[in-house]
Formats: C-alpha cells, sequence, structure tokens
C-alpha cells in the first residue's frame, strides 16, 4: 500500500531541489543574503531602480552560479534518467548510463579535440560525436549474433565498445602532451561544472529536456521491458522500437552531459535504486522523480565541493565517495524493490 | 455449431539450425472453442503458440487472423485481437497486482500517452471478475503460483478481447490451484471467450475442452472431441505408457497404468 500519493512524492522532491538550488545561488565565496536575492530578483523581473550591488550580483548570480545550478541539474536528471531506463530495459540492477559505451566513447571524443585543437567548441562537438558513434559499435557488435537473447549481446557489445574506446583515449593520453594536453585531459575526465555558461547551458538545455521528457514519457514501456522481450511483444509493443528510442534519448542525454561536464559517474547508478527503495518499481513514477532527484543530488554534491574545501574538488570524485557508501546500503536492501 | 474462424494456420514449418521442430502444421481456431494442444515435451506446441503470436517466424506456411495474414499485423494489432497469459514466472521488480494488470492496457495507447483513469477502472473490473480484489495492493513477486496464474487471466481480461491463448496454464501450480484455475478458464468460457492453451495432461485436456489436438514430433497427429481423440492407444503413443480411459460421473477420466504395481 501506498502512503504517499505520486503528487506528493514529485510535488515534496520539487520543494526539494528549489531549496537546494536557493542554497546554492546563495552559498560560495561572496556570500548572499536570502534577503538580497529576493530584492535581485523583483529587481530583474518587475523593474525599478538599481544600484551597484546589483551589477555585482548580475556577475556573481547570471554569470557564475545559476548557470552552473542550471547545469547541475540537466546533468543529474540526465544520467539518473537514464539509468533507470537502462535498468529497466536490460533488467540488471548494475547497469549505468554507460553501459553501452557512451561515456567512453565521449571521453575519447574530448580528449581527441583537446589533442587536435585548442577551440573547445571543437572538444565538445567531437565528445557528442564519438559518444554516439560507441553506441552505434556497441548496438552493431549485439546484433551481429542472432538467435540469442539480444539485451546480453547488447550489453556485451557495450562492453567490448567501451574497453574499444577506453583503449584509444589511453593511446591519447599517451601522445599528449605531458605538461599542457594531458592535464587538461586527466582533469576533464575527473568531471567538472566549472566550465558552465549561461549561453552555453541553455543551449545544451533543449536536447537535454527533450530526451529527459521524453524517457520519462516511455515509463509504462519501462515497465514491461522488464518482463522480458516476449511478453513485451504479446502485450502488443513494439520492443525494438521503443528500445532503439530508449538508447538513442539516454545517449544524447549522457553524451551532452559529458560534453559540459566530463565524468561524473555513480549518479546514473544509485539515484534509481534509491527512488526505486522509496516508492516501488512503476517507471511512471520512477522516471520522473528520478529526473528530479538525480538533479537535487548532483546539484547538492557541487555544491558541497565548492564549498568544502578551500581548493574545488571534482565532482566525479566526490559523486563517487558519496556513491559507494550508498550503494553498499542500496544493495542490502535492493530485495525492497528487486526480486 | 456454425463454424467462426479466428485463427487459421497452413501448412506451417518451423525448424531451428538442423532441427526441424514443426513439420507442415494444419490447425483451426473458432470462436467459441476451447481447444487443448496435448503432447509430450518438445513436440512444438509452445512453437505453434510463439508463431501465432508473431514471436518468431515460419519457414513455410500461413497464419490467418480474421482474414489477414499474422505478418500484416503490427504486435500491438495482434494484442487488441488475442491476450497472451505466459507461464508465471519471476518479475525482476515488485510490481504492485495493479501495476501488472494495468500494462494489458498498454495497446489501446499511443506512443507517448500515459494511462488515464479508465484504465485504472479496466483494471478494477478485471480483478473483480476473477475474483481477486482483495491482492489489489499486494506485491505480484510474493503471490503464490495460482494467485499470480489468475493475476494474468486479469491482466489478459483488461485487453478487451475474447481470444486467450495460454501455455502450459497449472504448470508449477498445486492440486488445488490447477483445478481453481481449470475451473476459472472453464466459467470464462461459457461467458463467451475463446482459449487455446497447452498442457502436458490428458485429465484436463477431457476435464475442460470443447476440442483436443494431439502433437507429436512437429505434426497434429489427432484433432476432435476429447472423448474421441484420448484414447489408450493415443497415450501410448505419444507418451510410451499404458493408461485407462474409464467413465465415472458422467465424465471420461484417464488413469495411468502403474507398470510396477501400485505399492
Amino acid at each position: 500500500m501506498r502512503r504517499i500519493k505520486p503528487i506528493g512524492w514529485i510535488g515534496g522532491s520539487v520543494i526539494l531541489l528549489i531549496l537546494i538550488a536557493t542554497l546554492s545561488l546563495l552559498w560560495g565565496q561572496y556570500p548572499i543574503s536570502l534577503e538580497t536575492l529576493i530584492s535581485y530578483l523583483q529587481f530583474k523581473l518587475l523593474g525599478g531602480s538599481g544600484n551597484e550591488t546589483y551589477t555585482l550580483l548580475d556577475n556573481i548570480i547570471l554569470q557564475i552560479r545559476l548557470p552552473r545550478v542550471l547545469l547541475a541539474i540537466l546533468i543529474g536528471a540526465s544520467l539518473a534518467t537514464s539509468g533507470a531506463a537502462f535498468q529497466a530495459m536490460f533488467v540488471n540492477p548494475l547497469v549505468s548510463p554507460g553501459i553501452l559505451g557512451v561515456l567512453a566513447g565521449a571521453a575519447f571524443g574530448a580528449a581527441l579535440g583537446m589533442l587536435i585543437s585548442e577551440h573547445w567548441y571543437v572538444v565538445q562537438i567531437l565528445a557528442f560525436i564519438f559518444g554516439f558513434i560507441a553506441v552505434g559499435v556497441a548496438i552493431l557488435i549485439g546484433s551481429m549474433v542472432t538467435n540469442s537473447r539480444s539485451t546480453i549481446m547488447l550489453v556485451l557489445g557495450g562492453v567490448i565498445s567501451g574497453s574499444l574506446f577506453t583503449a584509444l583515449l589511453s593511446i591519447i593520453k599517451y601522445v599528449a602532451d605531458p605538461y599542457s594536453t594531458l592535464p587538461t585531459i586527466v582533469y576533464w575526465l575527473m568531471g567538472s561544472l566549472t566550465m558552465a555558461d549561461l549561453s552555453g547551458v541553455l543551449l545544451i538545455s533543449v536536447p537535454m529536456l527533450l530526451s529527459i521528457g521524453g524517457m520519462i514519457l516511455m515509463g509504462k514501456y519501462f515497465d514491461i521491458l522488464s518482463l522480458g522481450d516476449e511478453e513485451a511483444k504479446a502485450l502488443g509493443v513494439n520492443v525494438i522500437m521503443v528500445r532503439l528510442i530508449a538508447i538513442i534519448l539516454a545517449t544524447i542525454a549522457s553524451s551532452l552531459s559529458v560534453v559540459m561536464a566530463g565524468i561524473i559517474g555513480w549518479v546514473g547508478l544509485i539515484i534509481p535504486h534509491i527512488i526505486r527503495m522509496a516508492i516501488g518499481p512503476s517507471h511512471r513514477l520512477l522516471m520522473p522523480l528520478s529526473a528530479i532527484v538525480g538533479g537535487a543530488f548532483l546539484l547538492l554534491a557541487d555544491t558541497i565541493s565548492r564549498l568544502a574545501l578551500s581548493v574545488e574538488v571534482p565532482i566525479g570524485i566526490l559523486t563517487s565517495l558519496i556513491g559507494i557508501p550508498v550503494f553498499i546500503i542500496v544493495l542490502k536492501n535492493a530485495r525492497a524493490a528487486w526480486n | 455449431m456454425e463454424l467462426n474462424p479466428i485463427i487459421s494456420v497452413n501448412d506451417l514449418h518451423f525448424s531451428y539450425p538442423k532441427r526441424p521442430v514443426l513439420e507442415g502444421v494444419d490447425f483451426t481456431l473458432n470462436r467459441g472453442e476451447i481447444v487443448s494442444l496435448l503432447g509430450p515435451n518438445g513436440c512444438g506446441k509452445s512453437t505453434l503458440i510463439r508463431l501465432i503470436l508473431k514471436l518468431i517466424h515460419p519457414s513455410q506456411g500461413e497464419i490467418w487472423l480474421d482474414n489477414k495474414t499474422i505478418d500484416r499485423y503490427s504486435h500491438r494489432e495482434i494484442a487488441k485481437h488475442i491476450a497472451y497469459i505466459p507461464q508465471y514466472n519471476n518479475v525482476p521488480f515488485n510490481y504492485s497486482v495493479l501495476e501488472m494488470v494495468m500494462m494489458g492496457r498498454v495497446a489501446k495507447h499511443g506512443f507517448f500517452v500515459a494511462p488515464s483513469a479508465k484504465d485504472k477502472e479496466v483494471a478494477y473490473e478485471s480483478l473483480r471478475q476473477i475474483g481477486i480484489e482483495n491482492l489489489t495492493y499486494r506485491t505480484f513477486g510474493q503471490l503464490s503460483g495460482g494467485q499470480k496464474q489468475m493475476v494474468l487471466l486479469a491482466r489478459a481480461l483488461t485487453q478487451e478481447v475474447n481470444t486467450f491463448i495460454m501455455d502450459e496454464p497449472v504448470s508449477g501450480l498445486d492440486y488445488g490451484n490447477q483445478i481453481r484455475l481449470l475451473e476459472l478458464i472453464s466459467d470464462l468460457a461459457r461467458q463467451g471467450y475463446t482459449f487455446l492453451k497447452t498442457t502436458h495432461y490428458p485429465d484436463h485436456a477431457l476435464m475442460v475442452s470443447s476440442r483436443v489436438v494431439v502433437m507429436n514430433e512437429g505434426k497434429i497427429i489427432a484433432n476432435g472431441k476429447p472423448e474421441e481423440v484420448i484414447t489408450s492407444s493415443m497415450i501410448r503413443e505419444i507418451y510410451g505408457i499404458e493408461a485407462d480411459l474409464i467413465n465415472y460421473n458422467r465424465h471420461t477420466w484417464c488413469i495411468p497404468t502403474f507398470s510396477k504395481g501400485v505399492l
């Protein structure tokens, strides 16, 4: 029996997200009080006489903190929904968004971009393209063997594709200039939201939100796909098309997250598990909640990484450090949601 | 009764590499029938069902569903004609019974359309019709085998079709649940639903069938009224054991002859 209705869960998690986002806008090396933020928002929305503080706030909030807050939410939501979709599709609790090699491919693409060009947009474009190429390779390998359970071959294809692009990434690291390019690549791979700028974030928010929204609307299919292909087909689901669309949407969302912030692990793995423990496995509620809580989680982690130490900790390291103990607890209680 | 075919199968062949499974099967399911497919392990019963549901493709032959061949239907369209009740199995996630039953409604909606309040109402009504509304909020994975099978029947009802295909409906159920499930099937059949089910038990075929189709080694070897088809010689031929058919209480029962003598 459910004690809290779906609308309560969604409302509660949205309030949590807004709370964390507000704190994240206020806290930092230059602390802003809540009153200042409210009067600044009034000034921005309603107009009126401004003063010099607002120019400074323009700089801090609009140029620095807001893009970062939005990016953290978008990436957390992307990774968590992709992870939830893949866990249902592959009927496996250990599956994360990188299962089909998208993160390895995008990481290789980004490193290649850093090696051959000084322009940041080249890095981003190559990251996005190679994210898709890696998933394409996985699907190609997965479809070479017929007459077998296609999802297992697909996962194997992903493992092979991921290893391939990890090896190619090592080649890039090996030939990169150890004093300039190599540190950039290594730092990038640790994951960081420091590159966020408002126009870039707004630009990628469109495809990211469309992908996240698409995956949320496909929740009813994820329920059925988890029963196995034959049962799903007999219930009237076009299994191949649903799977392909889900893979495309998850790949868009995941490679864009690498494009903007490098490799951020664990979010896509643990958030769906936590939600499933709280509300049960039905993907119609699991998908939107994963998006909201995934966004809130990454934003919280990023806020901590900005504030906790005098030196900023790369967020990928922090999500792993938080993710590992949480995952152990989740596995211990996994019976609550998995059979 | 006037014959009104729903499914017709003509000269159907299917083979795995180097191993033929079906060799020239002709078969018809008419509206209002309960047809039992009887035969030993590996005779091709389940393969025939999977071919009819378009889960696998024949190497030769045709399958007709309501005046169109099956390859002209999408899975979604087939689900609007036939509900499939698989052998109950474990689901990876702990869905509630209501969530499981609601899944039967998926073919009714477009790609990005969420289920509505009406779908929920249909699900409740189906659970009532099977008589398991007390299970609505239980976890599917924690039910007994018999309860799971009844939930899957309720899910089939939400598809709002007249034809049900069941693969070994009683397999793995205890004795009481086997009989209760067979009674439920005959109740639904009296309400006008058409059934095609596979079975391992000649007894069950005698109890709940209007027609029995016997398969052996990929061919149909007998097809007709249960009492005419299920005979001692047929049991000997397909199962390799002796059995007596006796009349008791206006009904024919199949009693195996235990060759070592009853202890």
